[in-house]
């Protein structure tokens, strides 16, 4: 009798153990956000938030000091032209560090639930957007200037656009809003087939372009919502679409990578790429750079032409950065936090956080 | 493994009852914990009949006799009991085996609801990799899923749930989870003639502890695993209630159980 209650109770414990890091699993919950200035390269990498030199590869600083799992960062971290690093968490807070020291400023704590994709700033001041289905504007001393006075209709996971007079979001409950950058109060509202998981981007001529989970690239216009076109892939789309005034450029689940002409100028192309495209392109002047599932890095030409592959260890889901004649690249589960690569593609250093 | 067999086909089984009633994860939830329920009755039911005649076996006049005459000497006290055992037909593990059977599961399930309602970036690749194909062959198309209707009465099945009144977060939930616990663990507590023998006593320690366990689950996991819970609960008592073996009086503070009429 004594062993078979033992018995329950260890295993009871076991499964608490077991249930504990199913919900901590911290590898599972995202991938990690990358940006840099002249100086560093920053990196919300899970537990922490790093600083790594841009000529050494050598680490500067990591923000806490002491990891907390509950902790984890993962949305993209943006600077401000005030000198600030904001970064959010799935602790539901959005911190604002010292680029240059760590140091913390402030913490904004009033969302409820995670931060997942990376603030926009402008000159007005910080606009957010949650999983908790709201926006929030804040200034750029973390106050509260006011949350959208409506809620969305589902977690928003990609970060906020704006054309100044606007700020554009789409949410996983598959809608695309329009809200005015000065009040938060709603301008439009849009559905569309599939959830959005990525950012929107601007195009020319008041076009607004998402990517969707249902296999589309859609363009609105912004004055209204209107959905002007509707471009579909051969499977989901992620991460949002980025342009070079001339095309966008958008991969999909199935590793196609494509060019859709937003103007008269433009010439269509696809290209099929070994693994799925998670991550959003970076156009790096003439150049188009996207990584893989598969742990490849592609270079190519904005003509679709002289495609160059660069293997790197682990699977690649977050957007490739520049970093002035370097392209960072923050592989998941490979040998490396940060590899930067010259724009050759050859490996100029790798950072692996201890 | 683990994934193949248990957590991806719950997620699969999960959705696909979603899909058919229209959307509503949590009822998804409380149809498959009765599902689940159903398919391990007999293993329940098994679970009860050797804690009867578990119960019967430390009443019996035999065990009696064979205690007191080896009182002073464990190991052939032990090996008396392993004999009587064999004779009786009764195997020790036998009423422990189906509740070790209901640790994975709740694992799966835990898994699973996580898994189906993806509210993590991480959590959606994972679904997208490993769910859609299973749904493709059942042709529903995953992007028609996503994302979940998480919500539920008051409750976002993916977060810990918190009712909050004058600005505090209070976790009825959870505390629904714990009171459904130790009723089922009171009422479906075989009664024992000696309340200070080891078998009583452990079951006393577990319908303390497990109900402090499961509501630290439940405070501390999404709110969806509460739901598995206290379905779970009330279901039990239902089986046992069908079985006959509910004693509701053992609620009542200081209730003796007359257990010569209980254990006929």
């Amino acid at each position: 009798m004594k062993t078979k209650y033992l018995l329950l109770i260890g295993l009871a414990l076991a499964m608490a153990v077991v249930l504990g890091g199913c919900a901590t699993g911290l590898s599972a919950s995202s991938w990690p956000g990358v940006t840099a200035d002249a100086t560093n390269a920053y990196i919300a990498g899970g537990p922490y938030v790093y600083a790594v030199n841009l000529q050494t590869g050598v680490e500067v600083w990591r923000y806490p000091a002491k990891a907390a799992t509950a902790t984890p960062y993962y949305a993209t971290p943006v600077l401000t032209p005030d000198g600030q690093l904001i970064v959010g968490s799935f602790d539901h807070k959005l911190y604002s560090l010292n680029p240059q020291s760590g140091a913390q400023n402030w913490v904004f704590d009033q969302a409820r639930d995670r931060w997942i994709g990376g603030v926009l700033v402008t000159s007005e001041g910080i606009y957010a957007t949650n999983a908790d289905y709201n926006l929030y504007a804040l200034t750029f001393t973390g106050t509260l200037k006011w949350v959208s006075p409506f809620q969305a209709d589902q977690a928003i996971w990609g970060s906020p656009v704006s054309d100044g007079t606007n700020i554009y979001f789409g949410t996983l409950g598959r809608k695309v809003y329009a809200v005015n950058a000065q009040t938060g109060k709603q301008v439009w509202v849009k559905a569309v087939d599939g959830a959005i998981l990525g950012s929107p981007v601007l195009g020319p001529n008041n076009t607004l372009y998402v990517g969707t989970y249902g296999d589309a690239l859609v363009s609105l216009n912004t004055s209204n919502g209107s959905i002007v076109k509707q471009e579909t892939a051969s499977s989901w789309i992620w991460s949002g679409p980025v342009q070079d005034g001339t095309n966008i450029y958008v991969g999909d689940g199935n590793g196609m990578l494509y060019a859709f002409p937003m103007t008269d100028t433009g010439q269509p192309w696809t290209q099929q790429l070994g693994g799925a495209i998670v991550g959003s392109p970076l156009v790096n002047g003439k150049t188009i750079i996207i990584g893989t599932e598969l742990g490849n890095i592609y270079f190519i030409d904005n003509t679709g032409q002289n495609l160059r592959p660069i293997s790197i260890t682990g699977k690649i889901y977050a957007s490739p950065v520049a970093a002035g004649t370097l392209i960072l690249v923050a592989p998941t589960s490979g040998d490396n936090t940060l590899v930067a690569l010259d724009l050759n593609g050859v490996t100029k250093w790798s950072f692996k956080a201890k | 493994m683990w994934e193949t067999i248990i957590v991806n086909p719950f997620s699969t089984a999960l959705l696909l009852i979603y899909k058919l009633i229209g959307g509503n994860f949590g009822i998804a939830i409380i149809l498959f914990t009765i599902l689940i329920r159903l398919i391990t009755h007999p293993l329940m039911a098994s679970q009860i009949k050797s804690s009867t005649k578990m119960t019967e076996f430390q009443q019996s006049k035999q065990w009696q006799d064979i205690q007191k005459k080896y009182k002073g000497d464990k190991e052939k006290l032990a090996q008396e009991q392993m004999n009587l055992y064999k004779e009786l037909g009764i195997s020790p593990f036998a009423s422990c085996l189906p509740s070790i059977i209901q640790i994975p599961l709740i694992f799966g399930l835990y898994q699973s609801i996580m898994r189906a309602l993806a509210s993590t970036p991480g959590q959606l690749l994972i679904f997208t990799r490993a769910v859609s194909p299973l749904l493709n062959f059942f042709h529903i198309n995953s992007a028609d899923l996503v994302p979940l209707n998480s919500k539920f009465l008051w409750m976002n099945l993916g977060q810990p749930e918190r009712v909050y009144m004058f600005g505090v977060g209070i976790p009825l939930l959870a505390l629904i989870v714990a009171v459904t616990t130790y009723v089922q663990s009171k009422v479906t507590m075989p009664a024992s003639p000696n309340p200070n023998d080891q078998g009583a006593m452990m079951n006393k320690m577990m319908a303390l502890y497990m109900p402090l366990l499961l509501g630290y689950f439940a405070l501390t996991f999404a709110s969806g695993l509460s739901v598995y819970f206290i379905t779970g609960n009330l279901i039990g008592i239902a089986q046992y209630a069908l079985l006959g073996k509910v004693n509701w009086r053992a609620l009542i503070p200081g209730y003796k159980p007359n257990t010569t009429a209980r254990n006929k």
